[in-house]
């Protein structure tokens, strides 16, 4: 059963969420202010974080932040419409995807079980990018040898470019293969998240090398 | 024509420029001056010229007199041939008299009196004699004064003024005789031409002077005016920090002064309300975020209840079922009301991106197909072939083509509608086209009214929020595109967005027609 932490100030909304994802399956822990939120994370290990962006004590991007220096655990950020700036801050900072309030429980959950499903297994090669090299066992990544830490939505971004190179994947196509959207999202989620893959794997974020933009149809992994 | 059209290009650049103005009004007026002056120096020169000569002519004819008396001294009167020799001298002797150059003698025998001596009335050969009228005669004749009149003689065909003496003279034997003298003016004329010329030319070079002068004048008092211009067309512009430069502290330093004054104010007032924009911005923030969270539980409470509605009875499950269908409402309408107070506080910000419309009007057509179905309604659409480019915010577009097809389908009473898309070299085009109930002129006017409805008694089957056309005709105009509506009752209603190819260029006209009918 997969634990979900609630990261949530609001009460009756944080007890309402724990209802609606317990009958849906899911084991809960909570944390109702900024401060707790970490100590929560550590003490619970959950495999998945819920957050609110506007929460008394430490907000939801210092969290974000906090946790990616240490794990990649998926975060799904909930706001409101109108955070658009936050929004944006809080996908890089390191979540993952977020939903906007209000929402339904069934798009809540759907987005949970994207996020938690496994990649697909295949067979195990070793996909290389350049100086980088892809474990599709292991979820390894090495950049000149060395070990680079990414989140697993960022290795499924690098996997689903890399498995075909020069191939030039749309915003859309991204969003579903990696996201698992079945339905219109957000382009803004794979620019972000492609600006923080290159800051992990690029020589010069600048100039990128490996994963490229595709001017007016969307990005392919690079020449080699 | 063309002098017309010149005419009038001259009376534009007049009537806009205020110094070509002040300077015309300046030359006109001091030219109207001069004219006056000139008129009244040159009458008074004129008649100090002739009386001055009036007076010399009855001086010299006095002196005339008395040489005419001398010539008849020692004439007998009863003597005719005497006294015709004597009368024979009259002529040439006054003739040769005098300072005038030129003076016409005429010694004439008065009418009236009976001649028994047959005597002559001699005069200057040159002397028209008509020009001494009857009339003056007779005032000579009844007169003891010396009598003047002015004339007009004619030399070598040119008309001259000339001053006219008479006076009585009696001859030895007592015969009355009159003496004429004409003495010509044509040294006075001369002397009057050429002050008159002067002053004509002494006129024209003071009105180029005065033209010069006030041009330099009005140039100088013009130019602050300008200046003013110029700062308020840059304040316009945007740079508001721009002032005029205060010299002095004469009236034109007291208008740069109100006038930076005015600047001052006006950018405080600006400042005053982008902070109140901000305000009301943060405020709709703050408002929707603080709405949002408990309308979030209350969604995910009225979606578990009704989730588990099967466990309920009767009343409870539509208890459940109607909380649900109005906590959905009331999220539309939030969201709705929410985007409506964006645009209000112009807080809105569109991410263009080069789309087909012929895309996004299907993506609008598979999400509103069920809602169709369920209302039997048979959508004719027609598309070009080929992609129909234009650069949109493309959630934008989508949501004006699912309210208008929304609408389209409420309001077509299981009609057929047609759906047209159409493009031009700057345009491109949808419109959607019911036989439903239409609207009259009133309603028509108030189609895009926050909150209006086409009929209120009618029911709410759709839970529209009333503010679908409101944000949908903010967001064609966001796009620089128009978002336009004709109807009639009973004959249905063609609404029209027109979009620009590109947000850079000028949009012209719409590639589609906004009319009624299925024909269209």
């Amino acid at each position: 059963m997969s634990k979900i932490l609630i990261v949530e100030d609001d009460d009756a909304l944080r007890e309402t969420l724990e209802i609606g994802l317990r009958s849906n399956g899911f084991d809960v822990c909570q944390a109702a202010t900024g401060l707790e939120a970490i100590p929560v994370f550590e003490k619970h290990k959950p495999d998945l974080i819920l957050l609110d962006l506007m929460l008394p004590g430490k907000n939801g991007i210092e969290i974000c932040h906090e946790i990616r220096k240490t794990s990649g655990v998926p975060i799904i950020m909930l706001t409101a419409r109108t955070d658009d700036t936050d929004m944006i801050r809080g996908l890089e900072a390191g979540a993952d995807d977020y939903v906007t309030k209000p929402y339904k429980i069934e798009v809540l959950v759907s987005r949970i079980k994207a996020r938690l499903r496994p990649i697909k297994q295949v067979q195990h090669t070793v996909i290389k990018l350049g100086p980088v090299e892809l474990d599709t066992l292991s979820h390894e990544v090495l950049k000149n040898g060395k070990k680079v830490s990414l989140t697993p939505l960022e290795f499924k971004l690098l996997l689903t470019l890399a498995s075909h190179p020069n191939e030039v994947f749309s915003r859309e196509m991204l969003l579903e293969q990696v996201w698992e959207y079945t339905y219109k999202a957000d382009t803004r989620l794979v620019n972000v998240h492609v600006q923080r893959l290159r800051s992990k794997i690029e020589e010069d974020q600048e100039d990128p090398k490996l994963v490229l933009t595709v001017r007016g149809w969307g990005y392919k992994a690079g020449p080699e | 024509m063309f002098i017309s059209r010149i005419f009038k290009a001259a009376l534009g650049r007049f009537r806009s420029s205020l110094q070509l103005r002040a300077l015309a009004y300046t030359v006109v007026l001091s030219g109207s001056a001069l004219v006056l002056l000139g008129g009244v120096l040159s009458f008074s020169i004129g008649n100090g010229l002739f009386s001055t000569r009036t007076e010399q002519a009855i001086i010299e004819s006095n002196r005339a007199s008395y040489a005419v008396s001398r010539i008849f001294m020692n004439v007998s009167g009863s003597d005719q041939k005497q006294l015709n020799d004597a009368l024979e001298e009259v002529v040439p002797e006054l003739e040769s008299i005098g300072v005038s150059q030129s003076r016409q003698v005429a010694f004439l025998y008065s009418t009236g009196d009976n001649n028994p001596l047959q005597l002559k009335s001699p005069k200057s050969i040159t002397l028209d004699d008509s020009l001494i009228t009857n009339e003056f005669r007779r005032k000579v004749h009844y007169s003891k004064n010396i009598q003047s009149q002015t004339i007009q003689i004619d030399r070598a065909g040119e008309a001259i003024p000339a001053i006219l003496i008479g006076q009585k003279f009696t001859v030895p034997g007592g015969s009355k005789y009159e003496l004429y003298l004409v003495y010509d003016m044509h040294n006075e004329q001369q002397t009057l031409g050429f002050v008159q010329r002067t002053l004509v030319l002494g006129g024209f070079v003071t009105l180029i002077i005065i033209g010069f002068f006030s041009f330099l004048v009005t140039s100088w008092l013009v130019r602050p005016v300008r200046d003013a211009a110029e700062v308020s067309e840059l304040i316009a512009a945007g740079e508001i920090d721009r002032r005029l430069p205060v010299r002095g502290s004469d009236v034109i330093a007291v208008l740069a002064t109100s006038f930076n004054h005015m600047a001052d104010s006006l950018q405080e007032k600006i400042k005053a309300m982008g902070q109140l924009s901000t305000m009301q911005q943060r405020f709709v923030s703050d408002v929707s975020h603080e709405l949002r969270t408990p309308l979030t539980t209350m969604k995910l409470t009225a979606d578990y209840l009704y989730s588990q509605k099967e466990n309920f009875e009767d009343m409870s499950k539509r208890s459940a079922e109607i909380m649900r269908s109005q906590v959905d409402r009331f999220d539309k309408l939030l969201s709705d009301l929410l985007e409506i107070s964006k645009y209000d506080a112009a807080g809105v910000k569109p991410q263009y991106e080069i789309q087909d419309l012929n895309g996004i009007l299907g993506t609008s057509l598979e999400s509103i197909q069920q809602f169709a179905d369920s209302k039997q309604v048979y959508l004719d659409v027609e598309i070009p072939s080929g992609a129909v480019q234009c650069e949109v915010d493309i959630t934008r577009i989508e949501r004006i083509l699912n309210n208008l097809l929304t609408n389209a389908i409420e309001h077509s009473e299981g009609k057929p509608i047609k759906v047209r898309v159409g493009q031009n070299d700057s345009a491109v085009a949808v419109s959607v086209t019911d036989q439903g109930i239409g609207m009259n002129e009133a309603e028509l006017e108030q189609a895009f009214e926050r909150f209006w409805r086409a009929d209120p008694s009618r029911k709410r089957t759709t839970g529209g929020t009333g503010l679908g056309l409101a944000i949908s005709i903010e967001d064609a105009q966001l796009h620089n595109g128009l978002l336009e509506v004709t109807a009639a009752p009973n004959l249905g209603a063609c609404f029209r967005l027109t979009l620009p190819k590109r947000q850079d260029l000028a949009m012209g006209e719409s590639p589609l027609p906004l009319k009624l009918g299925s024909e269209s």
